[in-house]
């Protein structure tokens, strides 16, 4: 299943809101000083749409679970198909932009 | 004030009479009616007949209220834009859920046989229409395909227009006949509903076969149709205008031209289009103000509408509930570094090229509109 949709009720299965509250802030949660979380883009997903990682990723800064800059720091992406780099910077551009706490997080499950 | 050019002051002049006339209507808000209706019964025998006598539409009807249209020569959305979205029109018109009224008009056969050249994107158009009335029909209807041009016949075969209906021997005859080296090669079209997003796998897949390499940049190009189909999920289907999950379709083909070397992508939903989306979206407000130097009367122009919600998103930092989404749909141009984007949606078109490393942008206002959102990418193959 790619990732696709930014929120539970787009029916994607597999969306960035999903992603976040289920894979990357447990992770962030549980990080030891030191450790990094390990991203890798290109080991299965076709491509990550905007909606995906605006919600994914950026809405950690954006509902006030993390500043940008210790995010950034806890992420190191990783991919080996230069197309993906593309996705990168996007990721670093989005979390860079999200302002901090700027909205109520609620649940579209 | 704005100076217009000679073609844009006559495509002015055009849609104003048009207006005028009653020839246009539109409805943005409201919920959709399937009530019975003799005067919406009504409306559609005038609306076909001021067609049928300005020779926009080859229509013809029966006793019993059954209409026939014969389809063009040509049809594409490139030259050919008024006279092939007039005909998706008139299908759509013709072929609702529930007739309007007893006896009242309705589809019988659209007739293939005078039609000699079809793009892909109007091809697709035309075969999601057709899936729409087979849908509503469940699933009776038959092609007749004795007199069709077999340049045609392929075309829709490779395309999987024949996989609508049960297989008649006149449509296994001509599929015998079906190839051909130097014609424009298609995919079988993906009809799936909201989410799905992984079925773009298959066209890939096709595509990577027919041009025998990898897709360059093909993750980019995803993610733009990720985006579409979120669309699809998010905006282009309300409740609050009367649509179900079971309305919530897209179609996404493709084709290539081993002679040109062109290779096209389209995608298409049948959903309300994305003019009429915007209002009730976070970057509405913004959208105003990006208009607020246009003419009062313009500003609800569905290509200005078009081209300030992609121009927001390029330059806009803030998250909004469309993210990114048709920003995105450029990003496989600019990183081809050639070709162009085409959205058509409702009555406008906003068309995004990249030539030589500089990028043009071209608003256009239809009188016919698309029913929907139609998504074009094309670009040249470079050895």
């Amino acid at each position: 299943m790619d990732p696709s949709g930014r929120f539970y009720s787009d029916d994607s299965g597999a969306s960035g809101e999903q992603f976040r509250e289920e894979h990357l802030l447990p992770a962030l949660q549980n990080l030891q000083p030191g450790e990094k979380i390990i991203v890798i883009l290109d080991d299965g997903p076709e491509s990550y749409g905007s909606s995906f990682l605006t919600e994914g990723f950026a809405g950690i800064v954006k509902y006030g679970y993390m500043e940008a800059r210790p995010l950034l720091d806890a992420l190191e992406i990783e991919y080996t198909d230069p197309d993906y780099e593309f996705f990168e910077k996007k990721i670093k551009k989005y979390i860079s932009e999200a302002k901090f706490a700027s909205k109520d997080y609620k649940s579209t499950k | 004030m704005k100076i217009y050019s000679r073609k844009q002051r006559e495509r002015i002049v055009r849609w104003n009479i048009a207006h005028r006339k009653g020839l246009i209507h539109r409805k943005r808000t409201g919920s959709r009616s399937s009530t019975p209706s003799p005067a919406a019964a009504s409306a559609l025998h005038n609306w076909l007949t001021e067609r049928t006598e300005s020779g926009e539409i080859n229509a013809t009807i029966n006793s019993k209220g059954f209409v026939t249209i014969t389809l063009p020569r040509v049809m594409n959305f490139s030259d050919q834009y008024e006279s092939t979205a007039v005909q998706i029109n008139a299908i759509r018109k013709l072929a609702p859920r529930n007739r309007l009224f007893p006896n009242s008009l309705s589809l019988g056969l659209v007739n293939f046989d005078q039609l000699e050249a079809i793009s892909t994107s109007a091809a697709l158009v035309l075969t999601a229409e057709l899936s729409k009335w087979d849908d509503h029909k469940r699933h009776r209807l038959l092609p007749r395909v004795d007199n069709w041009n077999p340049d045609i016949f392929s075309r829709f075969y490779q395309l999987g227009f024949f996989e609508l209906f049960r297989k008649t021997a006149a449509v296994e005859k001509m599929a015998l006949g079906v190839g051909g080296v130097g014609e424009v090669r298609l995919v079988q079209y993906i009809k799936e509903k909201t989410g799905a997003a992984s079925k773009t796998r298959l066209l890939k897949e096709a595509i990577t076969d027919i041009i025998g390499d990898n897709i360059s940049k093909w993750p980019i190009l995803n993610s733009g149709l990720s985006e579409a189909i979120t669309n699809v999920s998010q905006h282009a289907y309300p409740e609050s205008q009367g649509f179900s999950q079971d309305h919530k379709h897209w179609y996404l083909s493709g084709g290539y031209n081993p002679i040109t070397k062109e290779l096209k992508f389209v995608f298409y939903d049948q959903g309300i289009g994305i003019p009429n989306s915007l209002p009730s979206s976070e970057i509405w407000e913004k959208v105003v103000d990006f208009l607020s130097f246009v003419p009062a009367m313009e500003r609800k122009h569905d290509e200005l509408l078009l081209k300030a919600a992609v121009e927001i998103e390029r330059t806009s930092t803030e998250e909004s509930d469309r993210g990114k989404g048709l920003q995105d749909l450029l990003e496989f141009i600019n990183e081809r570094g050639q070709g162009y984007l085409s959205i058509l949606s409702q009555h406008g078109l906003y068309k995004y090229s990249v030539k030589n490393g500089s990028s043009r942008v071209k608003s256009e206002r239809f009188i016919y509109p698309i029913e929907g959102t139609l998504i074009i990418w094309k670009v040249t193959l470079i050895e």
